[in-house]
């Protein structure tokens, strides 16, 4: 990613309000979230450093557990923050209101950037995690949840064509 | 004259550190269902300072055999790339090179 560029995310007042809504409970999970508490999402957002050493592992996830868990808090932050004005919908709004489907323009910076895509990839797997995806192949059609989890790959998957152009 | 080397100690030494060398430590990339192919390449391009030849052969090697050694050093700098494999999202190990 080059330093100095800019990468304009467009979406819909719909699509803000929803992945805002997403990453707040995405934020609410990560609020004094520890892998000890047993929670198989966030095991999987600090998980084992060593395949056949568990004590080395534990070492390991001591030093590292608080700020990785940290870095997802402040990344959320970020997020929200991106999302703020796009996601602020009037109260009064009914669900066929048109300017649900305006489009706005996000301008991601550098760093601005590079917490999204870790967000996205962070919330991508605390999802997978609830919904017990083992396969790229696992899907519900009928599980709404299976939905976002896709919409979530498909922009994430933007954000990085856009954040990794050679151009 | 070495009149207080310890020759026994000396020995061991050297046969602890010659293991070392030949067994270097490696940080590996495990495939997972979750992480997008082009996620993982932009990992190992933006970390890394790979290219994206290597990068892209990289992910595919996690993808098609299941895991892939990205890096290869001292113990701390494994745990400093795994760490920060964790911190994308990637799930990373560490361990020494197999015999």
């Amino acid at each position: 990613m080059n330093a100095g560029r800019v990468v304009v995310l467009e979406l819909t007042r719909m699509e803000a309000a929803h992945l805002s809504g997403l990453v707040t409970q995405f934020a609410e999970l990560m609020e004094d979230a520890a892998s000890a508490a047993g929670d198989p999402a966030i095991a999987r957002l600090v998980p084992d450093a060593y395949a056949d050493d568990a004590g080395a592992s534990a070492d390991f996830r001591a030093m590292t557990e608080g700020d990785l868990l940290e870095r997802r808090r402040q990344d959320a932050g970020i997020v929200l923050g991106s999302l703020s004005e796009a996601s602020a919908l009037p109260d009064e709004a009914a669900p066929d209101d048109e300017r649900l489907m305006e489009l706005v323009e996000l301008r991601l910076e550098t760093e601005t950037l590079r917490a999204w895509l870790r967000c996205l990839a962070a919330i991508r797997l605390v999802l997978a995690t609830r919904l017990d995806i083992r396969s790229e192949e696992d899907h519900d059609v009928d599980d709404p949840r299976f939905g976002i989890y896709e919409w979530l790959g498909y922009r994430l998957d933007g954000l990085v064509q856009a954040a990794s152009d050679d151009a | 004259m070495a009149l207080l080397a310890d020759t026994d100690l000396q020995e061991d030494t050297g046969i602890r550190l010659d293991e070392q060398v030949q067994r270097p430590w490696q940080t590996v990339v495990w495939n997972d269902p979750v992480n997008l192919m082009s996620y993982v390449t932009h990992v190992f391009r933006e970390y890394f300072g790979f290219d994206r030849t290597h990068a892209e052969r990289l992910m595919l090697s996690v993808h098609h055999d299941g895991h892939a050694v990205v890096a290869e050093g001292a113990r701390e700098q494994m745990e400093l790339h795994a760490q920060a494999m964790h911190d994308y999202g990637l799930w990373a190990t560490i361990r020494q090179a197999p015999q």
